[in-house]
């Protein structure tokens, strides 16, 4: 290998997103959602969340996502996860309620590393599980960034 | 030692029993993810909120598990249903002893 060609490969190997080899693909974001789920069937649908198709940074993100439910003690929504198909690490946040909440709604921000469809995962108190899915483009990805 | 950041609730001060009320936490943090790198190459440690737990008069209302898919400032607005008169109290807990505690009191009629 000449000299400029060892350059071109150090170069590459520093400055390629230093998460791309770290990357959760979609896989991984299955067995994130089996771990949460075990042997139980997950349905598709209920839960409601919103994300938005265009994002310009992966650095912040706001989502909100909620499921239309009583909240009784008898029945309410235990809690909803975030699962991301190409970030680093595919679990992002596990939001848990209780029927002191109310209501089965929260907001917040996330980091997405890049383009992807990202999943929100509801476990009711009967323990059945809904999910649903939004695909989004990242234009600025949250990894391409260095200290 | 334990570390500690700002952390500021907005909620209402009072409420009617029954009713369902909105509460938005904010905390100041990096939340160093563990996968970045500097230009030399050197990843950067994992420093990351770990846990947001809020709970009114002892009882938990909502609680969430942060992984380093959560951005800086991690932000919750979230719902409680006012049940009494009391205390709201957040806790954030995360890596390299941070713990942060707000509390906050609400009257309900």
């Amino acid at each position: 290998m000449n000299q400029r060609r060892q350059l071109i490969v150090s170069l590459t190997a520093l400055s390629l997103c230093p998460w791309g080899s770290a990357s959760a693909m979609p896989s991984e974001a299955m067995q994130a959602m089996q771990a949460i789920v075990g042997t139980s069937i997950v349905n598709t649908g209920r839960v409601y969340f919103e994300l938005p198709p265009l994002v310009e940074s992966g650095n912040l993100v706001a989502v909100k996502f909620s499921v239309d439910s009583p909240m009784t003690p008898t029945n309410y929504v235990r809690a909803i996860h975030i699962i991301s198909e190409a970030n680093p690490s595919p679990n992002v946040v596990s939001c848990y309620f209780t029927p002191l909440s109310g209501k089965a709604e929260a907001s917040t921000r996330i980091r997405l590393a890049d383009s992807q469809r990202v999943w929100a995962l509801a476990q009711m108190s009967d323990g059945s599980f809904w999910r649903t899915s939004v695909d989004t483009v990242i234009t600025l990805s949250a990894c391409t960034e260095m200290v | 030692m334990s570390r500690s950041s700002r952390a500021v609730v907005t909620m209402p001060k009072t409420a009617k029993k029954g009713e369902v009320f909105s509460i938005r936490v904010i905390v100041q943090h990096e939340m160093e993810s563990g996968f970045r790198h500097t230009e030399q190459g050197v990843r950067v440690p994992r420093d990351l909120i770990r846990s947001f737990v809020c709970t009114y008069n002892g009882n938990e209302v909502f609680k969430a598990d942060l992984h380093s898919g959560v951005a800086s400032n991690p932000l919750f607005i979230f719902y409680a249903k006012a049940d009494q008169s009391g205390t709201f109290e957040f806790k954030w807990q995360g890596d390299n002893n941070y713990f942060t505690v707000v509390n906050q009191a609400i009257t309900v009629s």
